[in-house]
């Protein structure tokens, strides 16, 4: 059955689809990546000028770009912060969205559990951050561990309803199955419905990092004043009131672009990758 | 056997919640006492009572402000669905350099504020005239982001441009779900097309889509960066979405107070919303 | 398959917290006497490094530390409530400032022997910031920075222009120049902050220097001492762009740097954006003869950084010698030469030849401050410049920045009036 699919031949009303819309894409980086490459005395205002190349291909604006956000430090804690995030977010958020998911359509308080902590996610920031910074400081969590404790708060909502959602796909015969065989929920979930939620746990895994690595205000206020440094704070520094090196700042950002493209294509290829297909039939 | 599992469930939920009570619930309640008073965002601060919530009703700034973010919420939501909608169907269909693609796609979602806002300010102020000049259209000869009328749109394209990345994931990764014989089955009943979609695709993927329906709202109503990025609120305060005066009021300026009661009437607007959504979209998701 | 891949993640994920781990707990404590610095200006941050590092060589029982991070004020805040103080704040004399003085967050440095040396001009400026008039002296002036018109040197002597005394002949001028092809004004109005120069570089001499505490007092309103700045400035913008506020600061610092225009209204501090576009261009400027009796014309001038020991400091002597180094007259003036900046201090400074046009007012101390170190932020005068600049209805301008002004000030007037009334005015 699964083969018939596989031969089909390339759809090409995709293929057309997505090549214009590629346009859209490579216009702004190819801007990027010539403005990473120019000096900022080549910068004009004229359209020509703009989309020309760089006079010369050097790799000081990136030399310079690492000296100045102390890159492999900065690097350092950006991973570290982004990685637990992810593998706590996971853990905790597939639990969670498991129990909840599998109680809210006919259990009250977790119905109520449910809409509780999704209605998290509308909290603006702004009116949170004060009472943050001045209660992570009296647990001394002042530091990057704090950081991560928020950002698997912060994310919470939305990846309880990402797992939740993908749960209704999930039959409920194949617990009840594993339950006849005398499995504890708890066992249950980990054998089974944990390795089912596969490309979930992808999904959920690319849109934290993305998120956590992109953030700049939850380290800005949470590790103020500690000497630590996360790249987008690093980054800061290209940008003042009076004057922005674009430069080195582009040259910056291409830079830490890498380790979250290659990332999600990692990533990627678990969330194509279901198996929910195979355990339905 | 069902009471082990009611305790799992319990043991589960209970930790969890208590986390997020701490670091989200009670913070909120130390924001919303903050609404509450003259606060500055340092130093003393008196007892106002409800004047921080009288001045909300009776700021014309403010109420600007909702009509512009619900406007570009709207229309940026419709828009970003609709595109990642079809570019994930593509995606998941067979094509060539899958991989590429779907790397290429993702990219707008990791280019940091400030390339994003220098290209397509750039792209506003120059390009974009410049092209419009060269088909003559006088509308687009001037930059849309320097006329208060206009200016939301560039900010639409960016929002748009951004987002697609995120909901286009989350569509695929719904895609995922949906079991290939049905395609089969669906195959042979000679649905094809826009109607395999309509009747077979979209059906099954429905709680992805109020996912996407909901985070996207949720996402342009709270919009900030982009605003910060293009046009700082300008021009003639035409984009001053709520979250920006929240926070540049209220962080930056001495306002804290007042922005936190602006901040409590919003989240209560966003949550008033969502969960009409949600209300909304279940009804379907069960009618199916 | 898949269990040997999360063994890998697991091993690296631990790697990589032990790493952090040691990271963070490399910092000794050697008995010496911390004092710390955070300053708002990142753009001087290889200067402050300089510094640090040259007071660490050479004293052995302080250890100095700055930092010089972006956003500092969301920074400072923070740590405000945190009643995590640092023992000196650079800031700049501006309503921050005031409030940081209201909140009693610094302490009085009245003590502090080298204010002697810090010019009048400047402290006069520091005591005008406090909402209402408080004890003590809070901060020691560094530097400043002045607001006029940028012009392009050799463009000026290429076509034999002169430097424009007055206000008629800065509108011969202007057509002058427009007659010859050439665009007299460059301006960045996209940036709504950009609107704030020329506003306040004409309303110094066309206002009173202290208009918003006689508003406060109830004395005067803005649409009667506004009026005209408002009125000369639609003039002004007759001289610009067609589209004026289609370009940010960026692009109007870029286009005078690449001598698309004879001048460019904006502050001092803008000139080493200008350079890093075009090194070699001749810039100097002027005072913005915004009246047309010379004599009349002051120059905009401000307190650009200030160093403020907070009340929380343990420490006061060993500050005061780092205020001490920081005044030095070596250190302070790498600092001019590097940011364009005139000092606050006394003595015999080398200013750069960039401030030529504005020397003489310096040197004479006719300097006034930013009228917008005195608006609340949150009242965004800077978009409802924009917002008038684009709709050019003065009467409406000025109506709103009165109902406004009594808005967005509410606390601070009735403040004043309870102090007016306490001391018996």
């Amino acid at each position: 059955m699964k083969e018939s699919i596989m031969n089909k031949k390339t759809n090409w009303t995709a293929m057309v689809v997505l090549i214009l819309g590629l346009s859209a894409i490579a216009f702004p980086l190819y801007m990027t990546i010539i403005i990473a490459f120019k000096q900022p005395a080549e910068m004009t205002n004229s359209v020509s000028g703009i989309l020309s190349l760089p006079k010369t291909w050097s790799l000081d604006n990136f030399k310079e770009a690492m000296r100045v956000t102390d890159f492999w430090n900065s690097l350092k804690n950006s991973l570290l912060i982004t990685l637990l995030t992810v593998a706590l977010s996971i853990t905790i958020h597939s639990l969670m969205g498991y129990a909840l998911g599998r109680n809210k359509s006919h259990s009250k308080f977790y119905s109520f559990v449910y809409l509780f902590i999704v209605s998290g996610m509308f909290v603006p920031f702004a009116i949170l951050m004060m009472p943050l910074a001045k209660q992570t400081a009296e647990l001394g969590l002042a530091n990057w561990f704090g950081v991560i404790i928020l950002y698997v708060v912060f994310y919470m909502p939305m990846n309880i309803m990402l797992y939740s959602g993908y749960l209704v796909n999930i039959p409920m015969a194949l617990e009840e199955a594993a339950r006849v065989d005398g499995a504890s929920t708890w066992r249950t979930y980990w054998k089974i419905i944990f390795p089912i939620m596969r490309p979930m746990h992808a999904t959920v895994a690319v849109l934290t990092a993305l998120a956590v690595w992109n953030d700049v205000m939850t380290p800005l206020v949470i590790m103020a004043g500690s000497d630590q440094n996360t790249l987008p704070l690093a980054q800061l520094n290209f940008q003042t009131q009076f004057g922005t090196n674009y430069n080195l700042a582009f040259a910056s950002y291409l830079l830490s672009l890498i380790p979250i493209l290659i990332f999600y294509i990692i990533c990627q290829k678990q969330i194509l990758n279901g198996v929910v297909n195979g355990a339905v039939k | 056997m069902k009471n082990e599992r009611k305790t799992t469930f319990l043991l589960i939920t209970i930790p969890i919640l208590a986390l997020f009570v701490c670091f989200n619930t009670i913070p909120l309640i130390r924001g919303v006492i903050y609404s509450f008073t003259n606060f500055k965002g340092f130093g003393s601060y008196d007892w106002v009572g409800f004047r921080n919530y009288m001045d909300l009703f009776t700021d014309a700034r403010v109420g600007k402000s909702y009509l512009f973010t619900f406007k570009l919420a709207v229309v940026t939501t419709i828009v970003v669905n609709v595109i990642s909608l079809i570019l994930a169907l593509a995606l998941n269909s067979k094509i060539r350099a899958k991989s590429f693609f779907r790397g290429a796609y993702f990219l707008p979602n990791i280019l940091g504020a400030l390339v994003v806002g220098y290209i397509f300010n750039y792209f506003f102020t120059y390009i974009l005239p410049a092209m419009g000049t060269m088909i003559g259209s006088d509308a687009l000869s001037k930059s849309i982001l320097s006329n208060p009328s206009s200016a939301w749109i560039g900010i639409m394209v960016v929002c748009a441009w951004q987002a697609v990345a995120m909901n286009t994931i989350i569509y695929i990764s719904g895609l995922q779900t949906v079991p290939e014989d049905v395609y089969e089955a669906g195959g042979l009943d000679g649905a094809t097309g826009w109607k395999q979609f309509r009747y077979l695709t979209f059906p099954l993927i429905i709680p992805f889509f109020s996912i996407n329906m909901v985070l996207s709202v949720k996402n342009f109503l709270m919009v900030f960066d982009q605003i910060m990025a293009l046009t700082k609120g300008g021009p003639a305060q035409s984009t001053e979405s709520i979250s920006y005066l929240i926070y540049n009021n209220g962080m930056s300026g001495g306002q804290f107070g007042f922005q936190s009661a602006n901040a409590v009437i919003f989240f209560i607007v966003i949550v008033t919303v969502s969960v009409a959504q949600m209300k909304f979209t279940g009804k379907k998701e069960e009618q199916l | 398959m898949k269990g040997k891949a999360v063994r890998h993640f697991g091993i690296a994920l631990c790697c990589i917290v032990a790493a952090g781990i040691q990271g963070c707990a490399a910092s000794g404590d050697n008995g010496k006497t911390k004092i710390e610095i955070v300053q708002y200006k990142p753009e001087a941050a290889s200067y402050f490094a300089m510094v640090e590092e040259k007071f660490n060589a050479e004293h052995d029982d302080i250890q100095l530390k700055i930092s010089s991070p972006n956003d500092a004020m969301t920074i400072l805040r923070t740590r405000f409530i945190r009643e995590d103080y640092p023992d000196i704040i650079g800031i700049g004399g501006d309503i921050n400032y005031s409030y940081f003085v209201d909140a009693e967050i610094l302490a009085d440095v009245s003590d502090y022997a080298g204010l002697q040396n810090i010019k009048q001009a400047y402290r006069d400026i520091d005591e005008a910031l406090e909402l209402v008039p408080t004890e003590g002296t809070y901060a020691v002036p560094y530097v400043a920075n002045a607001a006029g018109v940028l012009y392009n040197r050799d463009m000026f002597e290429q076509h034999g222009w002169e430097i424009p005394q007055s206000w008629t002949e800065l509108q011969t001028l202007c057509t002058q120049i427009q007659s010859e092809g050439i665009k007299p004004f460059y301006f960045g109005f996209k940036d709504t902050w950009t609107c704030l120069a020329p506003w306040n570089a004409m309303a110094v001499s066309l206002a009173p220097a202290d208009v918003t505490k006689q508003v406060n007092r109830g004395e005067t309103n803005f649409a009667k001492e506004y009026r005209e700045v408002s009125e000369k400035y639609l003039d002004l913008l007759q001289y610009g762009l067609e589209d004026p506020f289609a370009y940010s600061y960026n692009d109007a610092c870029t286009a005078f740097a690449r001598g698309e225009a004879a001048m460019y209204p904006i502050g001092s501090y803008a000139i080493p954006q200008i350079l890093s576009v075009n090194p070699d261009l001749n810039i100097d400027s002027f005072v913005m003869p915004a009246n047309d009796d010379a004599t009349k014309n002051t120059l905009n001038s401000g307190i650009d950084l200030q160093f403020c020991v907070t009340a929380d400091c343990k420490n006061k002597e060993a500050a005061y010698k780092v205020l001490d180094f920081l005044l030095e007259e070596e250190n302070l003036q790498q600092y001019i030469d590097a940011q364009i900046a005139i000092p606050c201090k006394e003595g015999n400074f080398t200013l750069s030849p960039m401030l030529d046009g504005m020397n003489q007012h310096i040197a004479e101390g006719r300097m006034t401050d930013y009228q917008d170190h005195y608006y609340p932020s949150e009242m965004a005068v800077d978009a409802q410049i924009q917002t008038f600049l684009l709709q050019k209805d003065v009467d409406a301008f000025l109506k709103k920045f009165d109902t406004d002004w009594l808005r967005y000030n509410r606390d601070i007037i009735r403040m004043v009036q309870d102090y007016e009334k306490s001391h018996g005015n």
